[in-house]
């Protein structure tokens, strides 16, 4: 199991998470040695002629119910009156 | 009656209603007992002051005597205790408090169980160690130079040590039952639906469930007699009524039990001779009571860590999607754009082990290897699934060592946490298949370190599993060992 320095900038760039330059190498070992771990699966899986299991979603109605905003906007690291803060997107 | 720090449930509800100690009494006694060991133990995030403690559960307590009526517990920092800090031992979350109150706290604190404070875990549960949380790492009770097993090693070592009587963690590959085996005592994961996670913070939603640490058996079905049941804001809680788990608890096993040994477990590679021989003795302790022996054999769930690996971080990546700085908990202090603060944010927030699982997750997820990853993994599930359901037509139940080593010391795996993860091999087929696991322990190693064995069920078996456990431990002694420097 082979992973790429580009491989790895990808899922970082998919994940939102940063990785510094000096985590890339480590990060690099710790994914193949995981991963090589897993690709068994990949050996049972296709001997496993399983059917697939039926999911069922189980849904109900929705019901408006009335909901302050304020104690969950506190939380927020920047907010203001009903909305939270965020960096210029645009 | 024997020191409070050890005593069961049973017993403190019998002095609590002898008026030999009052509810606040018997609350300060295990703040007290946090305030003296908790440094060197480290196992608890926070403690609550007492009078919040006693008018959260007085103001929500619906009968004046529960089946927990002035019993405190601690809960692992998972699960929403409403206006508390909830961090799941993450810097991420920092500051956060919880809105609300999950089902479970809120089952408790109806029951009368006073909830003490919040435990230290791995961080976000990713661990079997506890050596991955922000709070620092927690120590066991019967070495304090090893870890107590993780992910829920707080809430277990705080039992384990008689700081509190019970406690609850949470189970996606093993979290209970590897600490409750590192730790000497009982630790039940229920059937996947059993107990509604409607406030645990999720990590792996197709395979986490809330699980109970108690001393004793009785002591967890006492627990669980409260937790289990339909909640409506679970959907995936199974529709099973509310009962009492302790009314098979008579000392006996069932007639014409049959017990099935997975001998893939007991003659594992890298098994400790000491483990593998009191796993015996314990297997022999069974049959003197009458259960009928049988070695089994399971040839998927060999494949049961590989397929934990690919599951667990796959659904953690999304899950722990939602921690982007925007909403709640901690933000980078210096980014510029909206990028920058997602990605400094989670970079800065999460722990190594967290961000390295949410790259496997997205790697197992993305295009191009789904289809090896992922797919295959489902598939692996459901052929381990149906081998499960398989050998549950020829035993009641299996049972399996806990772990392959008694506790390590800290630090022995800072440079493998591959060779750590591994450890879940034990455990998560139990996850993977959703069926009910019980963890016991049955003796000590020549180092006076626990060890434990687990007895699996098929779905919606705890009530037999806490049958035998209670049955074994009525021949045996070691749930009523304590580790000597907290018998104080």
């Amino acid at each position: 199991m082979k992973i790429t320095r580009e491989e790895v900038m990808k899922i970082s760039e998919m994940s939102k998470l940063e990785i510094k330059e000096s985590e890339v190498s480590g990060l690099i070992d710790h994914l193949q040695a995981v991963l090589t771990y897993a690709e068994r699966v990949c050996q049972i899986g296709e001997d496993a002629d399983e059917p697939s299991g039926k999911n069922v979603n189980i849904m109900r109605d929705d019901t408006a119910c009335a909901c302050d905003a304020g104690p969950l906007l506190e939380q927020a690291p920047e907010e203001d009156d009903d909305f939270f803060i965020v960096p210029k997107i645009l | 009656m024997k020191s409070l720090a050890f005593a069961s449930i049973d017993e403190l509800k019998k002095s609590l209603s002898n008026n030999e100690i009052s509810r606040e009494e018997l609350l300060q006694f295990y703040i007290d007992r946090f305030d003296k060991f908790n440094k060197q133990l480290n196992v608890a995030i926070e403690i609550f002051d007492k009078d919040s403690i006693l008018s959260r559960t007085n103001s929500l307590s619906l009968k004046a005597e529960g089946v927990l009526a002035g019993i405190p517990g601690i809960l692992k920092d998972n699960i929403s205790q409403k206006d508390r800090g909830l961090t799941c031992a993450s810097k991420i979350l920092e500051g956060f408090v919880s809105p609300y109150d999950a089902t479970v706290s809120k089952r408790l604190m109806a029951e009368g169980a006073l909830l003490i404070g919040r435990s230290n875990m791995d961080e976000f549960a990713m661990g079997a160690s506890n050596e991955f949380s922000a709070y620092g790492k927690a120590y066991n009770p019967w070495n304090v130079d090893c870890v107590p097993g993780g992910s829920s090693g707080g809430s277990v070592a705080s039992v384990a040590a008689g700081l509190v009587p019970w406690a609850l963690g949470s189970e996606t590959g093993g979290s209970v039952r590897l600490p409750a085996a590192f730790c000497g005592i009982v630790g039940l994961k229920p059937t996947y639906g059993l107990i509604s996670r409607y406030g645990l913070v999720a990590y792996a939603s197709s395979l986490d469930q809330i699980g109970i640490a108690t001393r004793s058996v009785k002591d967890n079905a006492l627990v669980l007699s409260v937790l289990a049941g339909k909640d409506k804001a679970d959907s995936t809680s199974l529709p099973v009524h509310k009962q009492d788990y302790t009314k098979l608890l008579d000392g006996k096993l069932p007639e014409g039990l049959t017990i099935g040994v997975l001998e893939n477990m007991l003659n594992a590679e890298g098994m400790d001779p000491e483990v593998k021989n009191l796993v015996a003795l314990a297997i022999k302790e069974l049959e003197k009571l009458g259960a009928k022996i049988k070695f089994i054999k399971i040839p998927a769930i060999d494949y049961g860590a590989a397929v934990y690996f690919v599951l667990s971080r796959a659904e953690a990546a999304s899950n722990l999607a939602r921690f982007d700085g925007v909403r709640y908990g901690y933000r980078h202090k210096d980014a510029k754009t909206l990028d920058e603060m997602y990605k400094w944010t989670r970079h800065d927030g999460f722990g190594d082990e967290v961000r390295n699982r949410i790259f496997i997750g997205n790697y197992v997820l993305s295009a191009g290897h789904a289809s090896d990853f992922y797919s295959n993994a489902k598939k692996a599930q459901r052929l381990m699934r149906a081998q499960i359901a398989d050998a549950f037509n020829d035993v009641d139940l299996f049972l399996a060592p806990t772990q392959a080593a008694p506790a390590f010391k800290v630090g022995t795996f800072a440079d493998n946490h591959l060779q750590m993860d591994l450890m879940d091999y034990f455990t998560c087929f139990a996850n993977i298949a959703g069926v009910p696991g019980l963890a016991l322990p049955c003796g000590f190693t020549k180092n006076n370190l626990p060890v434990g064995f687990q007895l699996i069920g098929p779905h919606l078996s705890e009530e037999l599993l806490f049958q035998v456990g209670h049955a074994y431990e009525q021949v045996t002694p070691w749930h009523t060992m304590h580790p000597e420097m907290f018998d104080k």
